[in-house]
């Protein structure tokens, strides 16, 4: 409790002028569903397993996305830290899908283009929707080598990284438990038609 | 019965075992399993961190597959299952959705209907197959055997509708485990998150959450745990050497997928439940219980 009592802001002034009013209705269209209805009681902050390393709590961030405190939320480390395991989400007293809007505030972080030093998240999600898409299937070892040249950044600091992790990538080899050549799906095709129509019915909908 | 079978990615690779077993297991207990015809990656927690739409569209091709060969989908991974089952409950109430799913699909030769249903294995042995079958079925029954029930996260939250467990207190595996002759550890962790979702992201993170699990069942005398999560596997089976070498500390907790355990059971060898692909040693357990290998 102390290590998160520490972390709690120290008291500022919102200025209305640095909100974006239009915000809680772009994290809702992205999947955020119901935010608004919030009632700021803090059970979200209290069963969350990784509030310890955050730098705004769940409630926090929900205060921070209903006021539109936009560039705020979509730079804080918090959202990234949701592991998605639902506890907030299974225990918030008004039903609010707290899951699925940290997941909407990745999607628009990641749509921003946000950058944040140290944070790995969106080379993540980046990396597997990429092979996800193209082959149809994950395939491990491209999204290891994806995931290090992305969060990385560069190529030196890709092969440290992916040397760090060589030796447990050779216990899944020596297992037979990662693949050599990726599966791809016969009706890969399907999937990028799938992904022009999403991203027509989105430039449709704006 | 039989089922639609959508294994996912996971069982594919990283969770070769956790296949093999399901595939084993349910034949004993006579649920016929039919793959469903070239299934795609249900896009995990990373397609509603990219793009919603694209998170509804990725599993609905999946379940419009199944609904072509008429089956309900059999879905082991809690993370393919709640993807899977939170598009199709959704789609199923709201017809709006629906239709805004089916638009996604134009062009191909897809229809999707949220027709059918999406079950997990878990599910499938409580309620169709029956826990006194199962125990019929037991060959080798698992006495003395401490073993941790962990449920991890989404095998049972966020809640389900007419859900076979509880979000808050789910004892389905306890229940299987009571079964097979073995003794479930009352773990009051039971469904705190092992940080396995971090794992590529934010390690650290991972190995702190995942060791405090250890703790607690070192602490309450487990010999094993088990999991029905691929995710969880890979952080509490895969990287547990990693979390000994972060607290200089010796775990050697071996975790078994459920149906690895329920096969040990069933009497069925240790080979074709895959039980030399764990990385945590289960040589002890296969000793004790295993029939003689082939």
């Amino acid at each position: 409790m102390a290590e998160v009592m520490a972390q709690v802001v120290p008291q500022q002034t919102i200025k209305l002028k640095d909100c974006d009013p239009n915000f809680v209705k772009e994290v809702i269209k992205a999947g955020g569903k119901n935010a608004h209805i919030c009632f700021q009681c803090g059970t979200c902050t209290a069963g969350c397993p990784t509030v310890y390393a955050m730098d705004y709590t769940p409630r926090q961030i929900l205060r921070m996305v209903n006021l539109g405190m936009k560039d705020k939320v979509l730079q804080s480390g918090t959202i990234w830290l949701c592991a998605s395991c639902y506890t907030c989400q299974s225990r918030c007293p008004r039903g609010v899908e707290i899951t699925s809007l940290m997941g909407a505030l990745k999607s628009l972080a990641i749509k921003e283009g946000v950058d944040v030093k140290n944070i790995k998240g969106p080379a993540f999600y980046n990396s597997f929707i990429d092979i996800a898409m193209s082959n149809g299937r994950m395939f491990e070892p491209m999204l290891f080598l994806k995931f290090a040249m992305k969060s990385e950044g560069s190529l030196t600091g890709a092969a440290k990284a992916m040397m760090k992790d060589a030796p447990f990538g050779m216990k899944l080899v020596m297992k037979g438990k990662m693949a050599f050549v990726p599966h791809k799906i016969k009706q890969s095709k399907q999937l990028k038609t799938i992904y022009e129509n999403i991203k027509k019915m989105e430039g449709e909908s704006e | 019965m039989k089922i639609g079978y959508y294994p996912g990615c996971s069982l594919e690779a990283t969770a070769k075992e956790y296949d093999m077993s399901t595939r084993e297991i349910l034949k004993e207990l006579d649920v016929e399993l039919e793959e469903l015809d070239d299934w795609n990656c249900c896009g995990a927690s990373a397609a509603y961190s990219t793009d919603y739409m694209l998170s509804l569209a990725l599993p609905a091709r999946n379940i419009a597959i199944a609904e072509k060969a008429g089956l309900d989908v059999l879905a082991p991974c809690p993370e393919c299952y709640v993807r899977l089952w939170k598009t199709n409950d959704a789609a199923k109430e709201d017809p709006k959705l629906l239709e805004k799913i089916n638009k996604t699909f134009k062009g191909t030769d897809l229809e999707y209907k949220a027709s059918v249903d999406i079950r997990h294995p878990v599910d499938i042995i409580l309620n169709d197959v029956g826990l006194e079958k199962l125990k019929e079925k037991v060959k080798k029954p698992l006495t003395d055997l401490r073993v941790v029930p962990y449920y991890g996260c989404v095998l049972v939250r966020p809640p389900r509708k007419n859900s076979f467990d509880s979000a808050e207190n789910p004892t389905s595996l306890d229940k299987i485990i009571s079964t097979v002759g073995a003794t479930p550890v009352d773990f009051p962790m039971k469904t705190k998150c092992c940080g396995a979702p971090l794992i590529l992201a934010d390690e650290d993170v991972m190995i702190k959450l995942a060791d405090a699990l250890f703790s607690k069942a070192k602490e309450l005398g487990a010999d094993c745990m088990i999991t029905a999560c691929p995710l969880c596997h890979m952080g509490l089976d895969g990287k547990q050497t990693s979390i000994e070498k972060a607290y200089d500390k010796k775990i050697d907790m071996p975790v078994l997928y459920f149906t690895q355990l329920i096969g040990l059971a069933l009497g069925i060898s240790h080979k074709k439940l895959g039980l030399d692909k764990n990385l945590v040693s289960t040589s002890k357990l296969v000793k004790s219980f295993s029939a003689a290998p082939k």
